[in-house]
């Protein structure tokens, strides 16, 4: 990844987009604009972006830490909410002054999604199976799961909709900017995307993992156990997508909803290979899209552009992502 | 002899890469039936020449003149590994009947192919499953199907055995008699000499000589290819051997290809040659004490068993040179540096707690590419991008790095050039002197006569004799490797 990509990458995207207004029946110059001002416009929606990006970030990350590992997880989505629904029924329970109360719903996220994240490591590294089925599957499961337990065995009495109790204030993530659903979650996010750079440019475990994704023939003579780094990338990745979620509950919701993420985990793997798999450009990417989330809104009221134009430009850059993956493999590479 | 004759005219041929020029304005003409031989160290240029002389890649400056289909047969065979033989054979010309594939017909095709070319292979097998010369046959064929009026072999018998090789040049001797030109690109100057009609030797991107074989000598194309003499092995120092590697009543894979029964002994201080042809169990044997293949019998490093695991192997002072350098030696994305440090990362000194010990891995990357002369712009090159023998000398000098106790070589000159060949092959008597035990695979007789203290023939998978270097017989050894007694 460099700039010279990223600006034409960008450049397309943006045609991409403008194309999607022009056959929704709406002018693409007012509905930037309309996209700009929803996203960028004042602080209000500026802390709104970056909750977005952070919302974004640590899925975005995780689907990056496996794929790093030639792990294919697309299973995000179920980790955040499995990390989401634990530190939510944690939270809810746990009364203790914040300083302990926090790290412990955070634990509790992280501790979720590994599990969840843990369960397709176990069933490559012991089974050798599929970790794409596993984790699409794990999604459903994850879903179905929270919705059956919030409104069911685990119901609050005095909750209505499908969510647990709320999270004592004292669980509460503190704020960056009064008045916004800003918090330190954002500082977590970033300083996770520079220590994952740190764990794979200087540590012994980050080059086994990328040894282990870039040629595992290779790794494997090598001396790097691919069962353990199997199990381990995919137990890592799932801890950092249900911290990510146990951060939604936390810092955003203050309690677990079943509609906790709108697609967060989906959209992290568009961020990551927006990305380049690099922790930094990751930022960069999760920024951009986090610009679509929070302007999407506007956008619509606006522009009278559907905020599903959004969705259409992530599902194409997913698309032109996959076939460049493929596009590599050109035979004249002498 | 008239132009209009060439079968294949090449003229002021240059090509430029973004990091690279590999042609600077090579002329090369051949004519109906004759094999004419390209030699060249790595990086000279020979398989640029033959992918532009086969249009598969378009030159920057110049002209290419065919009179018919020009096959290519690549040195990295270009086969699908999950399809048939006769499916690889076939692909894209396949025969038809009504809609479908005329299945009787294609394998009929395969079949009547290596009948009359003499390369037997079973239509049917997954090519995945087939051992390189075996899948190198594959390739050939498909290119035969083509009728081709030209034929450009990239390094063919690199991986090919005595008997194949003269298989392979009766085959292509056949083919020039029918009025097809042939082009071999090739290291190996005997073959050049047995032969050849005519042969070029290209140097940096240019042609420095050619002419009839007959009017050159041996000498003179190294020369011509080295831009100098070849430089002298390593003289062998006495050693006092001592037990370092013992396998017992061995057995692994399965199949064709398996080792069955196998012991022997290798001790430090000296060079056991394991002769035999491709595919009777040599690489079931490295596999096996890789650490990577499952094993029934016993193996002793030293006074202990072999740990269970690869890393325990390593830790223990083994090193394995493996069969397919791209796949199972290198991350072929990874820098220099990266590469040389696999295997020897997990431990002191390139790892300093959690952290790699960035300053030891650039320290040790230094000392191989001085030590074998790896030529690389930096050692933040990416491996991908260095020739193959760069890429050889890598993986050699990666496993001599840590001196160990015993080290296991398959194949480690394949593919690379006279003077990096000679470099390599001192390199492993010199770990020899300083005590290794050295287990060396080739396919290659005359390297293994050279460089062993003994030497055990393998035939399907068991070793079916042993000789001291004292009394190597070329003769005997050569029967034991076809299956006789």
């Amino acid at each position: 990844m460099n700039l010279r990509r990223a600006a034409i990458f960008a450049a397309v995207l943006g045609a991409l987009a403008a194309g999607a207004m022009l056959l929704a029946g709406a002018n693409p110059i007012a509905g930037f604009a309309a996209l700009a001002r929803g996203a960028l416009g004042g602080e209000r929606q500026i802390s709104e972006t970056l909750v977005q990006t952070t919302a974004l970030l640590f899925p975005s990350l995780a689907v990056a830490f496996a794929f790093r590992a030639g792990l294919f997880n697309i299973g995000a989505e179920g980790q955040l909410i499995a990390g989401g629904l634990l530190a939510g029924l944690v939270g809810a329970a746990f009364v203790a002054p914040g300083w302990i109360a926090i790290p412990v719903v955070l634990a509790a996220g992280a501790i979720g999604g590994g599990l969840w994240g843990g369960v397709a490591g176990v069933l490559r590294a012991r089974f050798g199976g599929n970790e794409v089925i596993a984790t699409l599957m794990l999604n459903v499961i994850a879903a179905l799961l929270a919705n059956y337990l919030v409104v069911g065995p685990l119901h609050a009495p005095d909750v209505a909709g499908p969510e647990t109790a709320e999270l004592p204030a004292s669980s509460w993530l503190p704020v960056l900017l009064p008045h916004t659903r800003l918090t330190i979650a954002f500082v977590f996010a970033l300083a996770l995307a520079g220590f994952l750079r740190y764990v794979f440019a200087r540590t012994v475990f980050g080059y086994e993992l990328r040894a282990a994704g870039e040629a595992p023939h290779a790794a494997a003579r090598a001396g790097i156990d691919l069962r353990r780094t199997a199990l381990l990338a995919m137990t890592l990745s799932g801890a950092i997508a249900g911290f990510g979620g146990a951060t939604l509950v936390a810092g955003v919701l203050h309690r677990f909803n079943v509609e906790l993420s709108p697609g967060y985990g989906f959209i992290a793997i568009a961020v990551a290979l927006v990305g380049g798999l690099d922790p930094l450009w990751i930022v960069l990417a999760a920024f951009a899209f986090g610009i679509l989330q929070s302007g999407s809104l506007t956008m619509q009221a606006l522009a009278h552009v559907p905020k599903d134009v959004v969705s259409v430009v992530e599902g194409l850059a997913i698309l032109g992502l996959s076939a460049r993956r493929f596009a590599r493999r050109s035979p004249d590479a002498a | 002899m008239a132009l209009a004759a060439a079968s294949l005219e090449l003229r002021g041929i240059v090509k430029h890469y973004p990091a690279l020029t590999a042609l600077r304005g090579v002329d090369l003409t051949l004519l109906p039936g004759e094999i004419h031989a390209l030699c060249g160290e790595n990086g000279a240029g020979k398989s640029t020449l033959a992918r532009i002389a086969a249009g598969k890649v378009q030159a920057t400056e110049g002209t290419v003149a065919a009179s018919g289909p020009v096959g290519l047969v690549h040195q990295h065979f270009e086969l699908v590994d999950r399809l048939r033989v006769w499916e690889n054979v076939v692909l894209g010309r396949e025969p038809r009947r009504g809609g479908r594939i005329d299945v009787a017909a294609a394998r009929e095709r395969v079949r009547d192919l290596s009948r009359r070319y003499g390369l037997a292979v079973d239509p049917d097998a997954v090519v995945e499953t087939l051992p390189v010369g075996i899948a190198q046959r594959v390739e050939i064929l498909r290119e035969l199907s083509k009728e081709p009026s030209v034929l450009v072999l990239d390094e063919p018998t690199a991986v090919l055995a005595a008997t194949e090789i003269e298989t392979l040049f009766a085959t292509l001797h056949a083919l020039a008699a029918r009025g097809a030109a042939i082009l071999v690109i090739t290291h190996k100057l005997q073959e050049v000499i047995g032969h050849a009609d005519r042969v070029t030797v290209i140097r940096g991107g240019l042609i420095v000589s050619t002419g009839p074989t007959s009017e050159t000598s041996l000498g003179a194309i190294a020369r011509a290819m080295v831009g100098g003499d070849v430089p002298p092995l390593s003289a062998r120092a006495a050693t006092v051997p001592g037990p370092a590697f013992v396998a017992a009543n061995v057995s692994a894979g399965a199949g064709a290809h398996a080792l069955r029964d196998a012991s022997f002994e290798v001790r430090g201080g000296e060079i056991i040659g394991i002769a035999g042809v491709e595919g009777n169990g040599q690489a079931a044997l490295c596999d096996a004490i890789a650490g990577i293949l499952a094993y029934d019998g016993e193996m002793r490093l030293g006074e202990r068993a072999l740990p269970p695991d690869p890393a325990g192997r390593l830790a223990a002072g083994l090193r394995v040179i493996p069969q397919d350098r791209r796949r199972e030696a290198l991350v072929v994305a990874w820098s220099v540096v990266e590469n040389v440090a696999l295997g020897d990362h997990a431990r002191t000194p390139l790892r300093r707690g959690w952290n790699v010990d960035r300053g030891a891995r650039d320290a040790a990357a230094r000392r191989v590419v001085e030590r074998f002369d790896v030529r690389t712009p930096s050692i933040r090159t990416s491996v991908d991008s260095l020739s193959g023998g760069n890429q050889q000398k890598i993986v050699v000098g990666r496993a001599l790095a840590c001196e160990p106790k015993f080290l296991v070589a398959y194949q480690p000159t394949r593919g690379v050039d006279i003077g990096a060949a000679a470099l390599l092959q001192s390199r492993l008597i010199e770990a020899r002197n300083a005590g290794a035990a050295v287990l060396l695979v080739s396919f290659e007789l005359d390297e293994i006569l050279e460089l062993s203290d003994r030497v055990l023939v393998m035939y399907r998978g068991k070793v079916a004799g042993e000789f001291e270097r004292a009394s190597f017989d070329r003769a005997h050894i050569g029967a034991l490797m076809a299956g006789g007694a």
